[in-house]
């Protein structure tokens, strides 16, 4: 199956071409060029779009406009294209990377996105229960490098390979594919103005 | 046939426009989900979005009994609006266009509003000046062709739909206020309260110092009294605008000498601009407010980018 899979949740975007675990193709994108960088791709491997048997989407948490610009370019391409998607959140990929690692979002505000066993939690950055001797991964990570590392955790050097969650790892992870729309965000947060009329 | 996608503010909008005949013009309104924020919060129009996009363009397909196959181009909102929700429409649009090497349209969503004008049944031919009022814009426009349009005219403040809305909300009518206020206006005494509106210089707009002027009639009444003078306060200040609309358009067509006027935005909706500018060209009401029939009619005039020039295309929030 050639899988064409994206994660726009972070800064840190990424983009792969994938064809029965074999990686065709991998890069480093922005949510604005996340099919730019597709087309070189599949041009690359001498492939067209209509190839494209499914779509991998990361469904965050991560900036809110990257993340539905993600998700909406995967509803689009299954709609044009008749493929089914699958979606896999952006820690888990992000975790897939390094196996054994601890993946860190920065969530912005003094909050952090990670995982609670396989859960997406967000919580503030001062809450963060470091191991001695783990490793943590992803821009919350490299955030906040001094207090995990003052804690014992260990975080690879800024710019790392392992700090992106790799489109590659999307497809890997990627089991069932199915409606777009059951791609679904994964926000952790109310909007601002929800919480305030709750308040 | 054109497939446009318009996601600015709070409406999900996709049509499909044949020629200059509209095939599909579905909008999924999300006023009433902004109605408890007392306007538009564009975290939650932009959720929004996200999930009413795929449904909406599906609905817009099946109404035109058109498939993905019969589109040539897709003509997209690109700004100025909500950024946030502009680049889902823009990131679906460029999507559906490159999944299928079409030409994607960026459209300016002034261009579209005033573009409702050039679809049928009767299409407006430029030169023309074109009043464009609605909650987020207040402005005049030179329009010599269908490519575009110069703006000869723009609001310092508040948008003449905003000045419609928080009257509204000050009178107690809900947000959005634009039609309760018009109706409330209809059992009014337009005379009752002169409510002045600031004299700027050129063919600008001010509404401000109108919306200060309803507060304080509002807060000098007793309590009880809002009820009863509610009528009249509507009437009067509804007056205020659409003489300050009417006085500034017909200067502006004057000293243009534009030969027609057009009149577009959810504003035109206003029975009593409408009557005050009866010889005025006006959009349908549908083609009025946001929507993506006026933005597939502007991917008609504007220019078209070829594949793949667009793949990494962004929106912009204000006019450059
Ligand atoms: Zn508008």
């Amino acid at each position: 199956m050639l899988v064409l899979a994206f994660d726009t949740a972070t800064e840190a975007a990424s983009v792969a071409l994938v064809r029965d675990g074999d990686v065709l193709g991998e890069r480093a994108s922005r949510a604005v060029r996340v099919l730019a960088d597709a087309e070189e791709l599949l041009r690359e491997a001498g492939l067209e779009r209509s190839a494209v048997e499914g779509i991998v989407v990361g469904t965050g948490p991560g900036s809110y406009t990257g993340l539905r610009m993600g998700l909406v370019t995967a509803r689009a391409l299954s709609l044009s294209l008749g493929v089914p998607v699958a979606g896999i959140p952006t820690l888990a990929a992000l975790a897939a990377g390094l196996p054994g690692a601890v993946p860190v979002l920065d969530g912005r505000r003094r909050e952090v996105f990670t995982l609670a066993g396989p859960t997406p939690v967000c919580l503030p950055a001062a809450d963060l229960r470091v191991e001695p001797g783990r490793t943590y991964v992803g821009d919350g990570a490299v955030r906040y490098r001094e207090p995990i590392e003052a804690a014992g955790g260990v975080v690879p050097p800024d710019g790392a390979s392992e700090h992106v969650p790799w489109a590659r790892h999307h497809a890997a992870l990627a089991r069932e594919f199915g409606p777009a729309e059951a791609a679904e965000p994964i926000y952790l947060r109310a909007p601002d103005a929800e919480r305030a009329l709750s308040r | 046939m054109i497939l446009g996608i318009e996601t600015s503010c709070d409406e999900t909008a996709v049509a499909l426009v044949e020629g200059g005949r509209v095939r599909s013009n579905v909008v999924a309104s999300q006023a009433e989900l902004h109605a408890r924020y007392g306007g538009v919060v564009p975290e939650v129009a932009s959720r929004r979005h996200l999930e009413l996009v795929a449904p909406v363009l599906a609905e817009a397909l099946e109404q035109a009994d058109a498939s993905l196959d019969d589109v040539e181009a897709v003509a997209v909102t690109r700004g100025p609006g909500l950024v946030g929700a502009l680049l889902v429409g823009l990131s679906a649009a460029k999507a559906l266009a490159w999944s299928r090497r079409l030409p994607l349209v960026p459209v300016d969503h002034l261009h579209g509003h005033v573009a409702a004008l050039y679809l049928e049944p009767e299409p407006l031919d430029p030169p023309f000046l074109c009043l464009l009022a609605s909650g987020g814009h207040t402005l005049l426009l030179d329009v010599q062709d269908r490519a575009g349009h110069r703006v000869v005219g723009t609001t310092l403040d508040d948008a003449a739909g905003e000045a419609f809305d928080k009257g509204a909300r000050l009178l107690g009518l809900g947000y959005p206020g634009g039609a309760a206020l018009d109706r409330a206006a209809r059992d009014g005494d337009p005379t009752a309260y002169r409510f002045p509106v600031a004299r700027v210089p050129g063919l600008d707009f001010s509404f401000s110092g109108l919306k200060t002027a309803l507060l304080y009639a509002v807060r000098e009444l007793p309590a009880d009294e809002l009820e009863g003078r509610r009528a009249d306060l509507a009437a009067s200040y509804q007056r205020a605008i659409v003489r300050a609309l009417v006085e500034r358009t017909e200067a502006a067509a004057e000293s243009l000498g534009a030969p027609r006027i057009a009149v577009v935005g959810g504003v035109a909706a206003n029975s009593e601009l409408r009557e005050a500018l009866a010889h005025a060209t006006l959009a349908p009401l549908p083609l009025c407010t946001d929507n993506a029939a006026m933005i597939a009619s502007a991917g008609r005039f504007a220019p078209r980018l070829p594949f793949p020039e667009y793949l990494a295309l962004d929106a912009y929030a204000t006019a450059a």
